[in-house]
């Protein structure tokens, strides 16, 4: 009954009947546009969580992804106010929707009483408010990742140079520390072992450096001075000043691409590095051709599914937190810092729009998916369905339950990836010590991630984790991480010097050894410019956030 | 009767006589005037669109309420170093697919034409089409393995001893502008043909006969009765793709380029797009600019090559 | 003496010519049809394996799984009916108002003729930018999250326009002249008279017009991106794509869960998205290929 009433009201609402009524206890049906500036797949129609959405709070969800370009897309949406939808997520670029009006204050609608969930998940412990901020005090997007609950789990999923685990084996376990080692070895396995077992060339050393994928060429000597990953910067955060300059343009930066020069011209590198697509990047892993490169672990993925699929499982990569040689750095020695701590996703998620006729009841909606129950629900699905608890007492997830959240056919209909991804959610630990998130849960994570060799990998190297390689997280700087840092003000100047580093990074790994320190001249005559340009925008950014959040803990 | 009276009635009757033809062509209006509103409806009417390239347009404060600027975009594109290598890439590529697309197409055109049986006639034109299905991005992935450093070209060239060390095409520019040549040789010359088999459709078979008659070859048919009966469909064609000569598509050159050939592959279009939507904040006006500029060449050169066309007293396009 | 033997020499010719021809039609036919029957292969093979390339003209490892991903969502065979609609009639209307404006503008004596052809012609060489155009299909026009936003925008080409222009003026004039005495206008003229003559080039201009609206998904995404039940075929299979590839990269995603329950990759989903999209519309050449026979009009004019 209650729900046929819900549709005559809907009905007489779509067609303007009747000015909407609205009983206590059942809420009117209402549908929500929504505009996600990713690509995800359309729920089925009768999906469980979104099913249950709808009962409990009586909103209905209309879905529309991105397919193109999102900026253009964004534009477009922007241009015509009546085609905004509801709740609007800006994908990467959401702080445009912020600077061009299109969303609403939230903070008018949050209040310790009103939406408790959302207020204490607004004054967490890594969370301050005035950092969310805009420069009038107002609130348009609640982050959809990076708010930590109790403990903090971090795991080993960024940046790192790699190595096939066999090479490590073949060097009896003992693990490269620093670049000129880690060459070393590559060279050496190399010389043996021209071929792979399946008869296949070796390639010692692997870079992706075509569009988005030049963080490969470009991010890492940051790393190699000891540094998490800034972007394109290194911010002194023993600097009372937060010093802030470019790396590529460095003294600093030239031994690296020396380096790679050099294992060019001694057939470790291949010219093809520098014109492959990254499906032959893929096709070249996946064959278990490629003895090492730098990248970050998620964007490999699917190469270590298929060597896993492939029962190679010593071809599968181990990360490596590689620090500089002192001897290119005036005998410094330098402490490794790959891993950073959790960074709030700020201008990340889903904001309201001022086309959006129920503003109230979806940041209520916000509170209410943020308490516990829900929670657990976006994160892991319903007990005994898709989780149970094991006998410790702890929540675990069967081998078949956790595979279906790959399958992009069950996802659709038990999984509200779309909404999930958007909205404030939980991470870190439950007060039961439970993982927020279940693919970091210890049960999960070590029985899905871990083979029968890696673990007798992990044995013979003497670590009980992966994470073991690495140094201790640092404590994310005040300032955040400065990629996240908005470029707009220097746009053009930006592009001409990434396009610039493009370029000129392969021309300098290839020259002729001889004429390598001229091309590199070169390329810092070329590029020194715009980098001057950029590091002066971004030194004042760095410092300015700094003083929001260093301002607001004085408070 | 002064000179200016004489001349004020002829104009006056000139003009009545127009009235009165076009009066009598009333069917011909029928069936012409409808599109012609059309077309200023859908293709003129968003032509305001253009005076947002004087501006720092934002779309949600449209043009009404964006800061104009004059011409401090059309002073980005020209005074940036790299916007010339775009306009001479886009124009030297599209050169090259028009000369390879036009010739291959014709040559294939013909070879079909003297195919006899109907059934393999059928098949090629099938099979030779189907290229024009393939998205760029599986056409660009073939591009890889067969022109990369370890590709079967490659191979091939080091199996006949042509080459010691593999040869980089997609890593040198000056192979660059010629791989996206053949590339969509291979890929369109299947279906550019088929305008040129539907014209040879309207060749009268007497002419052959007559042609046979005469002692003419195959070589003579071909030249004296088939590749006329084509003509004025190529002036045409090539009419209008001169009008397109500022642009070469920038998807294939997208996904094959890198840094080692940037100067080479950029075209105007990814040029525009670097730097309208490759950037933080999107650029609007920057695409806008770009776009007037290459319509204004096209059209310039468009009326340049239809009036020589005119001249030499071949088929127009207008 | 000369005469016979140059006529020996062509009849040569005449023999090495359509084997060399045969020849070179049949190298085309393989290095078209190999990247053809690549891409069906790899739409057929294993995910996981088919990321390692190197797949020929038959899969390494078979597997349907990425046409059962496509196939399980029953979203696909309303998209198709869209889809299909779309394309029929589109090109139904679009042949009738081209058609009938080429023969307006191939009359020589048309006094708005050369008019009316620059205004047509220059369509094709300016474009206003994406943002005036879709204000006034969404704003203006409200065509927004209708069908007939796949219709309307998309009922004149001038290039087709043109196609069919030179088709009509390479027409014997005696045609037009011939019902003129017989006392008929324009209207019935092209109708009766030269439309039936002009199936080979309107058969290829249907064939251009039928593809290009079979193969938009644009128009989709930008006017009816949240209307489920107007989604075309090419815009869901492009949604699928995205979201494959998208999550192929997910952060959150362990390598182990995908190798064991990874069906579908991104390259194997292009793949099978290309087949499934394309075979439709690939149906519609040969059928139309029976009107490509030389000297067919005039044949008929004459018979």
């Amino acid at each position: 009954m209650k729900k046929f009433l819900a549709t005559l009201l809907a009905l007489a609402m779509i067609l303007g009947l009747v000015p909407a009524v609205l009983a206590d206890d059942a809420p009117e049906l209402i549908t929500i546009t929504a505009f996600k500036g990713a690509a995800f797949d359309q729920p089925t129609d009768d999906n469980k969580i979104f099913k249950k959405i709808e009962e409990d709070f009586g909103i209905k969800f209309e879905w529309e992804f991105l397919a193109g370009n999102l900026d253009e897309t964004l534009g477009l949406k922007m241009a015509d106010d009546e085609s905004l939808p509801d709740l609007f997520d800006g994908g990467n670029s959401a702080e445009k929707l912020e600077n061009a009006g299109v969303l609403i204050d939230l903070l008018p609608y949050i209040s310790e009483e009103g939406t408790p969930n959302l207020w204490k998940h607004l004054h967490g412990t890594n969370v301050k408010l005035d950092q969310l901020l805009s420069e009038d005090g107002e609130l348009f997007i609640i982050p959809n990742f990076g708010v930590i609950y109790n403990q903090e789990i971090k795991r080993h999923n960024g940046p790192a140079f790699f190595i096939q685990k066999k090479v490590i084996a073949w060097n009896d376990y003992k693990v490269p520390k620093t670049l000129n080692e880690y060459f070393d070895l590559i060279e050496r396995y190399l010389a043996e072992n021209p071929k792979n077992e399946d008869g296949l060339d070796n390639i010692g050393f692997h870079i992706l450096s075509k569009t988005w994928r030049r963080f490969c060429l470009i991010n890492p000597v940051q790393h190699l001075m000891g540094r998490p990953n800034d972007g394109e910067v290194i911010v002194d955060i023993n600097d009372p000043g937060w010093h802030t300059e470019t790396f590529i343009n460095q003294p600093y930066a030239k031994p690296y691409y020396a380096k790679l020069n050099e294992e060019f011209h001694k057939g470790v590198i291949i010219p093809d590095s520098f014109t492959m697509d990254e499906d032959t990047y893929k096709s070249d892993l996946a064959k278990g051709t490629v003895i090492g490169m730098f990248d970050q672990t998620w964007a490999f993925n699917d190469c270590t599914a298929s060597l896993l699929n492939q029962g190679k499982y010593e071809d599968t990569y181990l990360a490596l937190p590689l620090v500089y040689d002192p001897e290119y750095v005036d005998g410094k020695v330098i402490e490794e810092h790959y891993i950073n701590g959790t960074v709030m996703n700020k201008d990340r998620g889903f904001g309201i729009s001022i086309n959006c006729k129920y503003p109230e009841r979806l940041v209520k909606l916000f509170d209410a998916l943020l308490s516990d129950e829900w929670q657990i629900i976006l994160h892991w699905g319903f007990e005994g369905e898709d989780w149970y608890y094991d006998e410790n007492g702890r929540m675990n997830m069967t081998k078949e339950q956790y595979d279906h959240r790959n399958d992009a056919q069950w996802k659709r209909a038990n999984m509200a990836e779309p909404l999930y991804d958007g909205i404030p959610k939980k991470e870190g630990t439950m007060d039961n010590g439970n993982a927020w998130d279940p693919s970091v849960q210890d049960e999960i994570y070590y029985a899905s991630s871990l083979t029968d060799y890696d673990k007798e990998f992990m044995a013979k190297c003497g670590v009980e984790a992966w994470e073991d390689f690495f140094n201790k997280p640092l404590e994310c700087a005040p300032y955040g991480e400065a990629w996240q840092i908005d470029k707009g003000p220097i746009d053009e100047d930006y592009q001409t010097w990434c396009l610039l580093q493009e370029q000129w990074l392969p021309k300098v790994i290839m020259a002729d050894p001889d004429k390598l320190d001229e091309t590199w001249d070169e390329f810092i005559e070329v590029i020194n410019p715009t980098s001057k340009i950029y590091t002066d925008f971004m030194q004042e950014e760095v410092l300015k956030l700094v003083e929001k959040a260093l301002g607001s803990t004085a408070q | 009767m002064t000179n200016g009276a004489v001349r004020a009635s002829a104009e006056k009757g000139k003009i009545g006589h127009f009235f009165r033809t076009l009066g009598k062509q009333y069917q011909l209006m029928i069936m012409s005037v409808p599109m012609l509103l059309y077309v200023f409806l859908f293709n003129y009417g968003p032509l305001w669109g253009w005076l947002t390239a004087f501006q720092d347009y934002q779309p949600r404060k449209g043009l009404a309420g964006s800061k104009w600027v004059g011409l401090k975009n059309f002073e980005f594109l020209f005074t940036h170093n790299t916007f010339f290598l775009a306009v001479r890439n886009t124009f030297a590529m599209s050169l090259i697919n028009l000369v390879f697309g036009t010739v291959s197409s014709i040559l294939l055109a013909v070879l079909l034409n003297e195919v006899r049986n109907r059934a393999f006639k059928r098949t090629v034109q099938t099979v030779t089409y189907l290229p024009h299905f393939l998205s760029m991005v599986i056409v660009a992935g073939m591009a890889q393995n067969i022109f990369s450093g370890r590709g079967t070209l490659n191979e091939i060239l080091m199996t006949l001893g042509l080459t010691n060390s593999p040869i980089l095409f997609l890593g040198e520019g000056k192979y660059f502008w010629w791989l996206i040549g053949v590339i969509n040789v291979w890929k369109e010359v299947g279906w550019g043909t088929i305008i040129y088999i539907a014209a040879m459709t309207s060749i009268d078979p007497s002419l052959y006969e007559a042609a046979a008659i005469d002692g003419a070859g195959r070589f003579q048919r071909i030249l004296h009765v088939t590749l006329p009966g084509i003509k004025s469909t190529f002036m045409v064609l090539l009419i209008m793709n001169i009008g397109h000569l500022m642009e070469a598509g920038f998807e294939l050159q997208y996904l094959l380029r890198s840094g080692l050939v940037m100067d080479y592959s950029d075209t105007i279009d990814i040029f525009a797009l670097n730097y309208s939507f490759g950037t933080a904040n999107p650029h609007y006006a920057y695409g806008t600019a770009a776009g007037m500029f290459k319509s204004i060449v096209g059209i310039i050169l468009l009326l340049g090559a239809n009036r020589i066309a005119r001249a030499l007293d071949e088929e127009t396009l207008i | 003496m000369t005469v016979i033997s140059a006529t020996k020499k062509a009849k040569r010719r005449d023999v090495v010519f359509p084997i060399v021809n045969t020849i070179i039609l049949i190298l085309l036919m393989i290095i078209t049809l190999y990247p053809v029957l690549n891409t069906v292969a790899i739409s057929f093979n294993d995910s996981l394996d088919a990321l390692k390339g190197g797949i020929g003209i038959w899969p390494r490892i078979f597997s349907a799984d990425s046409y059962k991903e496509l196939i399980t969502d029953p979203a696909i065979y309303r998209a198709f009916w869209v889809s299909l609609w779309k394309t029929v009639i589109t090109t139904i209307l679009n042949l009738f108002f081209t058609s009938m404006l080429s023969y307006a503008l191939s009359r020589k004596e048309y006094v708005l003729r050369k008019f009316i052809t620059t205004v047509l012609v220059l369509t094709m060489y300016i474009n206003a930018g994406m943002i005036p155009n879709y204000l006034l299909v969404s704003r203006f026009l409200k065509l927004g999250n209708t069908f007939w936003v796949y219709i309307i925008p998309t009922m004149f080409s001038c290039f087709n326009m043109i196609v069919i222009r030179t088709y009509i003026v390479g027409l014997p004039e005696a045609l037009v002249e011939s019902a003129r005495i017989d006392g008929a206008g324009d209207i019935r003229t092209f109708f009766q008279i030269i439309l039936p003559l002009c199936l080979p080039v309107m058969a290829t201009v249907a064939l251009f017009v039928a593809v290009g609206a079979w193969n938009s998904w644009f128009d989709t995404y930008l006017y009816c991106g949240s209307k489920k039940n107007l989604y075309t075929l090419q815009y869901l299979l492009k949604m699928k794509l995205a979201s494959t590839q998208a999550s192929s990269n997910a952060a959150n995603t362990s390598a182990d869960a995908l190798a064991n329950s990874v069906k579908v990759a991104p390259i194997t989903i292009r793949a099978s998205i290309t087949v499934v999209s394309t075979v439709p519309i690939l149906v519609v050449y040969p059928f139309l290929q029976k009107y490509f026979v030389t000297g067919m009009a005039l044949g008929s004019v004459k018979g």
